[in-house]
């Protein structure tokens, strides 16, 4: 990307420009990525958690922050947060050698290329297929009870977009779609680096909805300037 | 699951030689006594091996990879997983047993420890040796045991990602040896995440003589903890006390490196094989040149807010891509202790090293030695397999790492370490062969810091920096590498009072300061009992003559040199208070009784 720049970049400072944040919108102008119109009128605000990929230092607390917040525990028939087991997490840290750390978590696709893709009949009172979008907190649910469990959301999701949507290993359900934690999320909130903000969902946002391997390697050529990725096929 | 909060109740061993696995229930005074990872595994390790002289490469040395009651759970800078086996390094001076070696325990951070716990144990053991170079696949409450020979000598940068492709699957956390373990060199590693080691002591070398290429884990649980709430509180704290300080902070700006500098110029640190403790040209390759030229990124283990761990990029004939370093330990054993201010250089030492799955530590010590006895002329270039070992010189020092893991020529006897090579080199070069017990000594020189010279000699393992230069010390870092905590961030006060709260919520058992370094005392003592019954004597808590002899000439501490009468007197002072014999080092009866030893 230093080419296409005509060298008036040095390299430390694209590197600090290259994660998501304010430098990188300045960056990418010049790099002339349009910027496209992405709320259509009418439609709400989407608000998301993003990754500055130069902070992030793949420690992993997010995860156990998100499955704190949303896997609670019952502890003598009182609600309590849980014990953060990554395992239940809706936002996943992939880590890639050389070092690379990419948290993946649902992008909020205004156009829902999973709810499009759920085979399910639409609700006719509500037009809502098994999976959609909350009209209340604009996050992606799935209405276990209407769910087959086909996996098609998941599917659509890795084709299109971060693949964050994980099909449940013996429901087929799927899973890990973000929460927002009612507007305050924890992942964002507990990151002990700084390295992700709750904003607004904006597809020009270098990076966005693109899935944690393509992402890595992008960083991992900055970075280290090496083709020879480990685990990205 | 089981009765015991804090833990899972169970290990999973497996015995290669049968091929099959098994879970083992741990008795829960076990767990409240000997807590996990470097504890629980000497409990483990003394209820195992009932007599002294047990072959380190036999089929039944256990091999063991114990987490602790931390792990698993977000507790900041929980990532610790503790390797306990038997040495196939260290020896004392006379035994009655041909085997006889320490315990060995090695430290290593990432995300494998918790991993083991999400898997649903508390550790993990193995035992027999397969007939075949094999790896271990665990899945939850499934474990596979699968031929490994197409992974036959690769190294274990390549092998990282290789092993992850073979797996399919990235949520598997990864340990592995390289060329060296698989060739039984002693001082070799287990390496992790292709840039973390469980790197004294020999655990590699286990690895290897069991035919154990790799272990992968994954796991979907968690234990649970005694009181909920307490925990939750108490984690808040921890966070608080650590997350945005100026502390985190100069973790994160240059991790161990800083120290590169500073103890040079503080007359602390190896350099040409522990002759000097001030490196001139230390500013070439410590922590701001780094951050400099090198350094792209800081990284994290599980859990951390401290991110102590550096990659990058370097240049040149030896550029490449840097997985880590320098850190204290690697950028000193392999520049100042060998001369070369070099930082490409250095950095591709340091990637070999790893790559080749040997320990950082004892690989720099030992071409140390090398560079000195061809200097005085005790060895010449035919010795050395024509290799011009000059202090300084990286092509020289990576041609040897090289012959060490391969052991080829010279490498044969390299890989022996510098007691067996002095050994055989004789001509007084046993002065200048820095070990202890067989093992080398690491980045921290000892002329002017005699407190370190104490944790070198009485450490369990053979010369260890990190045991502890007292014996609070020691008996508190026992006892935090029983946890599955890093000791990186307990230099911060104010976290010391939410980590024994935390500890307290999680175990169901209330630790204050003083029941912390009890329960470390009692882990400290069991490891001696376990030396001691293999022939460890006082003579063997003993330095090279380099120590007494050789004052430094530049530096800081210029002068500085050990008196052996006074270093003599601060050993007896220590062995009274520990309740040992001065004589024999034996742990007294009124001690053992005291920590509840005295039935084992």
């Amino acid at each position: 990307m230093t080419k296409e720049n005509g060298g008036t970049f040095t390299r430390r400072e694209f590197l600090k420009g290259i994660g998501v944040g304010g430098g990188a919108v300045v960056l990418f102008g010049q790099f002339g990525i349009h910027s496209a119109a992405w709320a259509l009128s009418g439609e709400p605000t989407l608000k998301m958690v993003v990754v500055d990929y130069n902070k992030c230092t793949g420690c992993r607390t997010c995860e156990t922050a998100c499955s704190s917040r949303n896997r609670p525990a019952s502890v003598s028939g009182k609600e309590l947060p849980g014990l953060g087991n990554p395992y239940f997490a809706n936002i996943m840290v992939h880590n890639f050698n050389p070092d690379v750390d990419v948290p993946n978590v649902c992008a909020m696709c205004a156009d829902t290329p999973c709810a499009r893709a759920c085979p399910v009949e639409p609700d006719p009172k509500t037009g809502r297929r098994a999976l959609y979008r909350d009209q209340g907190s604009h996050t992606m649910r799935n209405d276990a009870a209407r769910c087959i469990g086909c996996g098609s959301c998941a599917k659509a999701c890795a084709s299109q977009r971060t693949g964050v949507i994980s099909p449940n290993p013996e429901t087929g359900k799927p899973e890990r779609m973000c929460t927002l934690c009612g507007g305050d999320p924890q992942c964002v909130k507990r990151c002990p680096f700084g390295a992700l903000s709750y904003v607004e969902v904006r597809r020009d946002r270098k990076f966005y909805g693109l899935g944690p391997k393509k992402i890595a390697a992008e960083l991992a050529r900055n970075w280290y300037g090496t083709a020879g990725f480990g685990g990205v096929k | 699951m089981s009765g015991k909060p804090g833990y899972h109740g169970r290990i999973l061993e497996i015995d290669l030689s049968s091929g099959k696995s098994r879970t083992v229930t741990i008795a829960p005074e076990d767990l409240d006594r000997f807590v996990g990872g470097q504890g629980l595994g000497m409990k483990l390790l003394w209820d195992r091996l009932k007599k002294p002289g047990v072959d380190a490469l036999s089929p039944e040395n256990p091999l063991m990879f114990i987490p602790g009651p931390f792990s698993g759970l977000p507790v900041p800078s929980s990532s610790r997983t503790c390797v306990v086996t038997k040495s196939p390094i260290t020896a004392p001076l006379k035994s009655d047993h041909c085997h006889a070696s320490t315990v060995t325990y090695s430290n290593m951070g990432g995300f494998f420890g918790p991993e083991i716990r999400f898997a649903g144990y508390d550790g993990l053991v193995v035992v027999g040796k397969a007939k075949e170079l094999s790896y271990i696949v665990i899945d939850d409450g499934k474990v596979a045991i699968r031929d490994a020979r197409k992974f036959k000598g690769m190294r274990t940068d390549a092998f990282d990602k290789a092993f992850l492709e073979e797996l399919g699957d990235r949520k598997y956390k990864t340990v592995y040896i390289g060329p060296a373990g698989e060739n039984l060199v002693p001082y070799s590693s287990i390496i992790h995440t292709a840039g973390r080691a469980a790197g004294r002591g020999g655990s590699g070398c286990v690895m290897g003589s069991k035919n154990l290429k790799a272990i992968a884990v994954k796991g979907s649980g968690q234990p649970g903890v005694a009181d909920h709430e307490r925990f939750l509180a108490a984690l808040e704290k921890a966070r608080r006390a650590l997350y945005g300080t100026t502390y985190a902070k100069s973790w994160a700006e240059q991790g161990t490196a800083r120290a590169i500098v500073g103890n040079s110029n503080a007359g602390t640190e190896s350099v040409r094989n522990y002759r000097e403790g001030t490196f001139t040209e230390a500013d070439k390759i410590g922590g701001d040149a780094a951050r400099r030229d090198v350094w792209v990124r800081d990284f994290a283990c599980y859990c951390c807010p401290l991110a102590c761990k550096k990659s990058g990029v370097t240049k040149g004939k030896y550029g490449g891509v840097v997985h880590d370093g320098p850190e204290y330990e690697t950028g000193v054993m392999l520049g100042s202790n060998l001369m070369i201010s070099d930082m490409p250089g250095l950095l591709r030492a340091i990637y070999n090293i790893d790559d080749l799955g040997l320990d950082q530590i004892s690989t720099g010590n030992v071409i140390g030695f090398l560079m000195e006895a061809y200097e005085k002329g005790m060895i010449d270039r035919q010795f050395l397999d024509g290799i011009d070992l000059k202090w300084g010189s990286v092509d020289a020092t990576l041609a040897m790492i090289e012959k060490i893991a391969a052991k080829d020529g010279v490498g044969a006897l390299a890989a022996q370490g510098v007691a067996n090579l002095s050994r055989h080199i004789g001509q007084g070069s046993g002065k200048f062969a820095i070990h202890v017990k067989g093992l080398e000594l690491a980045a921290h020189n000892i002329q002017g810091n005699q407190p370190r010279a104490l944790s070198y000699v009485t450490a369990s393992r053979g010369a260890c920096h990190l045991s502890g230069d007292d014996i609070a010390m020691q008996n508190r870092r026992a006892m935090l590498d029983s946890t599955g905590m890093c000791f990186f961030p307990t230099f911060e006060p104010a976290l010391e009072e939410p980590m024994l709260e935390l500890l307290s919520a999680i175990t169901g058992r209330e630790y204050d300061k003083a029941a912390f370094e009890k329960a470390g005392e009692r882990i400290f003592n069991l490891e001696k009992l376990f030396n001691y019954r293999e022939g460890f004597r006082r003579g063997d808590d003993k330095l090279p003559d380099r120590f007494f002899e050789d004052a430094f000439t530049i530096g800081a501490k210029k002068g500085a040199v050990l008196d052996r009468r006074k270093f003599e007197d601060m050993l007896t002072k220590y062995y009274q208070e520990r309740g040992w014999d001065p004589e024999t080092t034996k742990p007294g009866p009124a001690k053992l009784k005291e920590l509840g030893l005295d039935l084992v």
